[in-house]
């Protein structure tokens, strides 16, 4: 059958700006890194691996992947568990269930800057309603932001406030595959609750986690808005991750190279890990499994 | 046993790929997981005074794990709605969780003293753009990458998947040298290039898994009665395709009405802010008014619950498409 030239035109035109927005920049970062571009005005000057190296050797650039390892792992341990514990209570019938469902996935869908200034609000030292409770405690309230280890906690806090709904949302649709007869048959053996979700509905969700650990693992590692709202990386870089320490490079520091050269360092460790991890838990194979 | 069983239905539906293919399409866009019957239900006609205590017991513990699931889910939202209602005066002082009567004054000087209405419309303009622009320019080509033939077909939809991958740093770095060199720095287009970089992989990648679940027999029978195959895609293709562009565009305003990143660096006047960095910024001012920041944080979120209201299950599709398609 003969093509019609203007489902091809308008498909080739699509591509080429698909590539040319999204291939362009992605290219041209590769090529800034290899460039010293101190400043906007002045041409950038070709300086080979510099900037790779001066990032390499530089201790916070260190320090910010593993915050940033540390930080990916804690939120989706915790969004992985806690997602698979509220679509299991939202799986069973009760009254509203639509309602609860939809009420529970709008924190996914809240703009992060909102999310990150509730937080700020509930959690602010003087004013928030955290304190207020603590108060009617008699226990005073702590300054989240000046200690490392709260304000790691904080940014970790909100991020699984924010993208627990997306675990939740995808294993209650990989429950909905499973069959009742399993259940049943393992009733009838005499199966317990807990034997009945540790060799039925574990093994049933293994294709969805496996792919929902993979997304949720590749944006975290690439957050930036959540940390730079809630601590810009602070206190004294010990919640800086690489994208903020791109950002301050390229921006605050004003070297668009190295900056370009923290991110494409990203990309690639990400890509390695995504491509050993695929190696364990390949997608197709975890697909046929189902 | 079981593994066999499920083999069969797997061979039964493969036998018929395209039908498979639909039966996917109708489980992923036309309906939303449903609960299986389960015996508990079967269970009632035996009676309410025979059902042992344990169950009663675990039916309470259902409906208080429930209460707490809305409780973690919706008071943080709930909380800034009241504070952003409460009068200036009272904000820091008072807990309670009531907000009548609303006070509407932090509002009020939202509205008079900031820049609000300028951001919230170049938020809007921002919004509408990507929406239309990602929408038409995803339906194109998701639809040549499922009906032309050429080489790399599989090349072309997965490198849309690798979009997932990339740092934003990656892509708005360059884009904010570039945008200097083409005079497009501190410019809503610049801005609207970049929204449109993040929003078309993914509506690519959800309407080629649409239009790929679409029987070609429709078009067939359209061309035969003499339709050109472009004709087919408007009249035929497109009209039954609403529910993958009504994902794709929601998606769209999400991600153009949330973004933060791209605005912050390739926006620097006040005048062409977008409202998620206009209201970060009034956090990072000397003089901290809450009232002002909370109001003007719930109205960004308004929009967003009325849309969530009416189309609940395309946002579901959305997000649970990407992550199942696997």
């Amino acid at each position: 059958m003969r093509q019609d030239w203007r489902i091809i035109g308008l498909f080739v035109g699509g591509v080429l700006i698909v590539g040319a927005i999204v291939g362009g920049p992605l290219l041209y970062s590769i090529k800034l890194s290899f460039y010293a571009a101190e400043s906007f005005i002045a041409p950038p000057r070709w300086v080979g691996f510099g900037n790779y190296l001066s990032v390499l050797e530089d201790s916070n650039f260190w320090d910010a992947l593993l915050n940033g390892i540390m930080i990916s792992i804690s939120a989706i341990v915790l969004q992985v568990t806690l997602g698979v514990g509220i679509a299991l209570v939202l799986n069973r019938q009760f009254v509203g269930q639509t309602v609860v469902r939809a009420l529970s996935i709008v924190p996914y869908f809240l703009p992060t800057v909102v999310a990150c200034l509730i937080a700020q609000w509930m959690l602010d030292p003087n004013y928030g309603l955290i304190k207020s409770i603590l108060a009617s405690f008699g226990s005073s309230m702590f300054d989240w932001g000046a200690n490392s280890a709260t304000a790691k906690g904080t940014i970790v806090l909100v991020s699984v406030w924010i993208w627990t709904p997306f675990v939740v949302t995808c294993v209650l649709a990989g429950l909905q595959t499973i069959p009742v007869q399993l259940y049943e048959a393992a009733r009838v053996d005499g199966a317990g609750a807990w034997k009945q979700f540790w060799h039925i509905t574990l093994p049933g969700l293994r294709s969805v986690l496996i792919v929902v650990i993979l997304l949720r693992g590749i944006w975290m590692f690439n957050k930036f808005d959540v940390i730079w709202l809630l601590t810009k990386g602070g206190p004294l870089n010990q919640t800086e991750t690489l994208p903020t320490l791109a950002y301050r490079r390229a921006f605050l520091e004003f070297d668009l190279g190295g900056g370009a050269a923290v991110a494409t360092i990203s990309f690639a460790l990400l890509a390695t890990i995504i491509l050993i991890y695929l190696r364990f838990f390949p997608i197709d194979e975890a697909k046929q499994g189902r | 046993m079981t593994v066999t069983q499920q083999n069969s239905h797997l061979s039964v539906v493969a036998a018929n790929p395209r039908q498979a293919a639909l039966l996917r399409s109708t489980s992923r866009f036309d309906s939303l997981p449903q609960d299986a019957p389960t015996p508990a239900s079967k269970q009632k006609l035996s009676g309410f005074v025979s059902r042992p205590i344990k169950q009663i017991a675990g039916r309470i513990g259902l409906y208080a794990a429930v209460i707490v699931i809305c409780i973690y889910s919706f008071f943080p939202i709930y909380w800034m709605i009241v504070s952003s209602l409460r009068a200036p005066q009272r904000l820091f002082l008072d807990t309670s969780l009531v907000f009548w009567p609303p006070d509407l004054s932090s509002y009020k000087s939202l509205l008079e003293l900031t820049n609000y209405t300028t951001n919230f419309f170049n938020s809007a303009l921002m919004a509408m753009a990507t929406i239309i622009v990602a929408t038409t320019l995803s339906a194109f080509i998701a639809y040549g990458a499922t009906r032309l033939r050429f080489r790399g077909k599989t090349t072309l939809v997965a490198s849309m998947l690798f979009a997932y991958m990339f740092p934003p740093l990656m892509l708005v770095i360059p884009m904010s040298a570039l945008f200097r060199m083409f005079g497009l720095s501190d410019s809503l287009w610049g801005l609207l290039i970049a929204h449109l970089a993040i929003s078309l992989p993914l509506g690519v990648w959800l309407l080629w898994g649409f239009f790929k679940s679409m029987p070609f027999d429709l078009e067939e029978a359209a061309m035969v009665d003499g339709c050109s195959q472009f004709g087919a895609f408007i009249k035929v293709v497109l009209p039954l395709s609403a529910p993958g562009l009504i994902t794709v565009g929601i998606f769209a305003f999400l991600l153009s009405w949330a973004d933060y990143v791209f605005a912050l660096i390739l926006i620097m006047s006040d005048q062409n802010k977008t409202l998620p960095v206009a209201l970060a910024s009034m956090l990072g001012a000397q003089d901290l008014r809450w009232g002002e920041i909370l109001a003007g944080a719930s109205l960004i979120a308004l929009p967003l619950f009325v849309i969530f209201t009416f189309c609940y299950r395309y946002f579901v599709a959305g997000l649970t498409a990407g992550a199942l398609k696997g």
